[in-house]
């Protein structure tokens, strides 16, 4: 076969493929072992940089040996600064006094930019590796001359290779803060990438921390301005219907159309009881320990502060506070939580007594345009129902549209689309009833301060069908419940504790 | 130079068009020794590109009865006095000036990004000597507009031609396509089996704008094309989605004249050998061993088969060639369509072009000078469309009209020729092979196919066009197939090898 290719047969590579393998893993080993040694023996030099390259290179993941280089480069530093030192000591008048370049300063400038260039090329290996995206953080924190518009330039090129890494998402928000990128150049970038492709949790995801800044919303009851909050629905709804299949802008909607609710704020007050024997409160949401945030009771002249406030329930939602008052009829009380303060209303009825109420998720209000776009995308998603009528997605987004357009008139049509959902996405039935329970309560707890008896009976009529019974610590006011005795079944021992019921207990 | 060539051939391939360099590398690649010749002095014959002054000087060229190209002619548009004010604009000596920056192809062609030739190029290894442009745009017309068709999903994302249901619609619409076949027994093949394409895609709720789309762009289809042959194009358009930038569609760097040339390089890697400017002059036929016996420049060659391209004496001699392409290349200064299809510069646009009644197309492709086919700031308009009679401009009045009546394109030089065709393909006269002249289609796959067809025939139970393995995994004589090549391992893991083997000995390593 002379002048004929010869190409090597599977067998053959394979074994050769063998040999290189094993010789790699020797290699491996020996310079483990070697770098192992020198570090007992506290040799951090210029030759454990090198033993360690080679193997980072291969595989960024191993933390260990970052670790050892930052000690390593720490080394070096303070051995500079030493050699510094010494210098300084000198004579001064063997050198020129003036024109001397830092010197220091560049040496370390070039220890860091050696780890830059490492940490990059790792990043190249595997740009998902925890460790390396760590010890490039921590390079340009040691780093006095960080270029940081040179790292953006770098998030710039690894999202253009990935737009998904959400290493990379993460370590661009850290770059940004450092150089003052401002939000809105932020905001342009982002929505490029989610132009190029939307099925992008990350991006999403850095838009709901841009925007909030860049168009905050004045009542704090959206996630932004009303306006912006129109065109990010108009977006975020083109890319739900270009592929309903993608959750990402679903999820992304849903957070458009919630409350903006931020999690640092401080809990409110969603329902208030006092008697002269104590006082029962609920909040909007739990808290570890009422007695770290100021109550303040003020009547008339009077002004009392509320202390030594014991849990009711497990979840700290609910609160009881055994101070006996001195309770004046005909004064009107006002309770002040945090910068939060409410006016009591006397209580009905011969007891002595006044009560405060705020039922859950008070619809936020609405400008028109904002209506008019709700509208406009209600009416799309009923259109593709039409078309889809099993569309999971769309299903729930029509749902939380009407709701978001008026809550109490949509009541039984979102509800509906829940049941709906419950059989067309079986897998996920219990989420939707526990939904479902939710905007029951929350319808119901809307109308009871209408109800006959409010806010000393609760009657829940018994043709409403719940899973469970969310928004418990609301009826910490009650004194009774009327619940159907097949609610009261399910519920066993998490039927929720009433003012009667502590009283009963002798709490007051 | 003639002397030096061996006389005793497998096979002789005369013309180098796309086709006929397919033949000669899938010959070469299996052992067969092969010779290439062309009288042509450039590669490619019909299938090539040219500068400026070369397709110039080829349209120039007198035909003869058995020419493939014909009816050909040329304008200069351009005035010869400067303006007073303003840019400088282009003129007929700024352009033949950078005659060398021109990539003129006589048959250009888009390539699926999944398809039959992109299929070829990686299955042979062949690709490594090609490169490619992404097609950037796929247009249609739209009430006298022209438009981006949106193809990928960010496309019709960020369109704002559609309304968000029109895009819910349209994406349905394209994954129920691309998922058709997969369940033969789905309602809509059998309710829609003998009835057009267009019936199916009306009963699919879909509006006009999104019609439009599907049938111009998408299934470039016409209101005849049936059913099944709907679904297999839009699956082709959608198979060969995502792979390579925003649209399905490819084009070679530099021109299609490049591609004929990737597989004589691959011929010539395997033995094959090359001559251009050869004419063979008389073709024979040994009754004792059936060879054919060529003569070519004073000498007589030997060749077990012959495989030649339409057009090239003396095997064409009493073929009837009619016309089959009307074809138009014009340059221009500015693009078409707006600015949104023509940003930074703009790329490489796709545009399928229809009569009133969808009864005649033609397609478009317009380069910019990213395609390396033409010079910064000018712009190449490639017009193609099946023939009717031997008058190119005439066949495409009807579609430059729809292009340039009403645009500003600035045209700077067209010119008009025809692509001729046999007419009775059976004339396969004395066991020569005759391969097809271009046909009208987008991509390769009739050219493709008919290679495919001539060296089964030739060469009935050799494999056609193998994978050609990269130079690291030849053998070189004598070497130890299996032996680690230390030359394959990363220079420092070399070094640390070597480290190594004095680290070995102090300690104690096991494998």
């Amino acid at each position: 076969m002379h002048g004929r290719v010869k190409v090597r047969t599977t067998e053959e590579e394979r074994e050769r493929k063998k040999k290189e393998q094993a010789l790699k893993v020797r290699a491996y080993r020996a310079a483990m072992g070697r770098i192992q040694k020198k570090r007992e023996a506290g040799e951090l030099d210029s030759e454990m940089l090198t033993l360690t390259v080679q193997i980072l290179q291969r595989n960024p993941d191993v933390s260990t040996l970052w670790n050892i280089r930052r000690e390593c480069v720490l080394e070096k530093l303070s051995k500079l600064k030493e050699e510094v030192e010494d210098e300084e000591e000198k004579p001064a008048q063997e050198e020129p006094v003036g024109d001397k370049p830092p010197v220091k300063e560049d040496k370390a400038h070039s220890i860091f930019t050696c780890e830059l260039d490492l940490t990059e090329q790792c990043l190249m290996v595997n740009p998902k590796s925890y460790s390396a995206w760590h010890h490039r953080c921590w390079t340009l924190e040691q780093d006095p001359r960080a270029d940081w518009q040179r790292e953006l330039q770098l998030c710039n090129k690894y999202l253009k290779y990935d737009e998904r890494n959400f290493h990379t998402w993460d370590y661009r928000r850290y770059v940004t803060a450092k150089a003052a990128v401002p939000a809105a150049q932020e905001l342009d970038f982002c929505t490029e990438k989610i132009k190029v492709n939307f099925s992008n949790y990350s991006s999403w995801h850095h838009r709901s921390l841009l925007l909030p800044e860049l168009y905050p919303n004045e009542q704090r009851d959206r996630p932004m301005s009303e306006e912006k909050l129109q065109q990010e629905l108009e977006m975020v709804l083109t890319a739900a219907f270009t592929d309903p299949n993608d959750s990402s802008a679903w999820f992304y909607q849903r957070w458009l159309l919630g409350s903006g609710a931020q999690l640092d704020r401080a809990p409110r007050v969603a329902a208030f009881r006092l008697e002269s024997q104590g006082a029962v409160l609920a909040l909007d949401r739990p808290y570890p320990d009422l007695k770290q945030l100021k109550t303040e009771l003020t009547g008339g002249e009077q002004k009392v502060e509320l202390q030594s406030w014991l849990p009711v329930d497990s979840s700290g939602t609910s609160w009881k506070c055994q101070q006996s008052l001195d309770y004046q009829r005909n004064t009107i009380y006002s309770l002040k939580l945090c910068d939060q303060e409410v006016n009591l209303s006397p209580l009905p009825g011969p007891e002595d007594g006044a009560f405060y109420f705020a039922p859950p998720h008070a619809a936020a209000s609405c400008s028109k345009e904002l209506l008019a776009e709700l509208q406009t995308q209600l009416q799309s998603c009923l259109d593709l129902l039409e078309f889809e009528p099993d569309s999971k997605w769309t299903l729930l987004t029509s749902a939380l549209l009407m709701r978001a357009i008026e809550v109490s008139a949509n009541h039984e049509k979102s509800l509906a689309h829940l049941a709906k959902l419950e059989k067309v996405d079986a897998l996920r039935e219990g989420y939707y009833k526990d939904l479902a329970a939710r905007w029951t309560l929350e319808y119901e707890l809307a109308k009871w301060p209408q109800a006959a008896g409010f806010p000393r009976n609760f009657t829940l009529a018994e043709d409403v069908l719940l899973a469970s019974l969310p928004y418990g610590q609301y009826f910490v006011i009650a004194d009774e419940l009327n619940l159907s005795i097949k609610l009261r079944e399910q519920l066993g021992d998490s039927v929720p504790i009433t003012f009667a019921d502590l009283k009963v207990k002798g709490d007051f | 130079m003639s002397d030096d060539l061996p006389e005793q051939f497998d096979l002789v391939v005369i013309g180098t068009g796309f086709t006929e360099s397919c033949i000669a590398a899938a010959a070469s690649r299996v052992g067969k020794t092969v010779l290439h010749l062309d009288s042509n002095e450039y590669y490619g014959d019909v299938w090539s590109s040219f500068s400026m002054d070369a397709l110039c000087a080829r349209l120039d060229q007198q035909p003869e009865a058995h020419s493939t190209l014909r009816n050909a002619s040329y304008t200069w548009h351009t005035t010869e006095q400067e303006p007073e004010t303003g840019e400088p604009t282009w003129t007929k000596d700024s352009v033949l000036a950078k005659s060398r920056r021109f990539s003129l192809d006589l048959c250009p062609r888009i390539l699926y990004a999944a398809g039959e030739l992109v299929q070829l190029l990686i299955k042979s290894n062949i690709c490594r000597y090609a490169e490619f442009r992404a097609v950037d745009h796929v247009c249609m017309r739209h009430n006298g507009e022209i438009v981006s068709v949106p193809c990928s999903r960010s496309d019709v994302f960020n369109t704002k031609t559609l309304t968000i249901v029109e895009k819910r619609l349209l994406m349905k619409f394209l994954t129920a396509c691309n998922d058709y076949g997969e369940d033969k027994s789905n309602e809509d093949s059998l309710e829609f089996r003998g009835r057009t394409f267009q019936e199916y895609l009306q009963a699919q709720r879909v509006t006009e704008k999104i019609a439009s789309c599907v049938m111009q762009a998408i299934a470039m289809c016409g209101p005849t094309t049936s059913f099944e042959e709907g679904m297999q194009r839009t699956q082709r358009f959608l198979g060969s989605l995502g792979r390579y930038g925003n649209t399905p569609f490819l084009f070679p760097m530099y021109g299609c004249g490049e591609l004929p040339q990737c597989f004589c390089r691959l011929c010539a890697v395997y033995g094959g050998i090359y001559c251009l400017k050869r004419a063979v002059d008389d073709i024979a036929l040994d009754s004792t061993t059936n060879d054919f016996l060529l003569s070519s420049a004073g000498k007589t060659l030997r060749a077990k088969h012959v495989v030649s391209a339409p057009g090239y004496p003396p095997v064409s001699k009493g073929i009837e060639l009619k016309p089959h392409i009307s074809r138009g290349l014009f340059i221009s200064s500015s693009p078409l369509g707006n600015e949104e299809l023509n940003k930074g510069g703009g790329g490489v646009n796709l545009l399928r072009l229809l009569d009133a009644d969808a009864a005649r197309e033609a397609f478009l492709i317009q380069l910019s000078h990213y395609t390396g086919a033409c010079p910064e700031g000018l712009y190449i308009f490639h017009l193609t469309t099946p023939a009717l009679s031997e008058d190119p401009a005439a066949d495409l009045a009807l579609f430059t009209s729809q292009l340039f009546d009403h645009s500003n394109a600035q045209i700077i030089f067209s010119s008009y020729f025809t692509i001729a065709a046999q007419s009775n393909k059976s004339a396969a006269a004395e066991h020569i092979y005759y391969t097809d002249p271009p046909t009208y289609e987008l991509d390769y796959d009739a050219a493709i196919a008919n290679a495919r067809h001539i060296f089964g025939q030739l060469f009935a139970d050799a494999d056609f066009l193998p994978r050609a393995p990269d130079p690291e995994e030849i053998v070189v004589d004598g070497e130890d197939p299996s032996a680690l090549n230390e030359h394959s391992l990363p220079e420092d893991l070399r070094a640390q090898l070597q480290d190594m083997q004095q680290a070995t000995q102090e300690m104690d390593i096991q494998d």
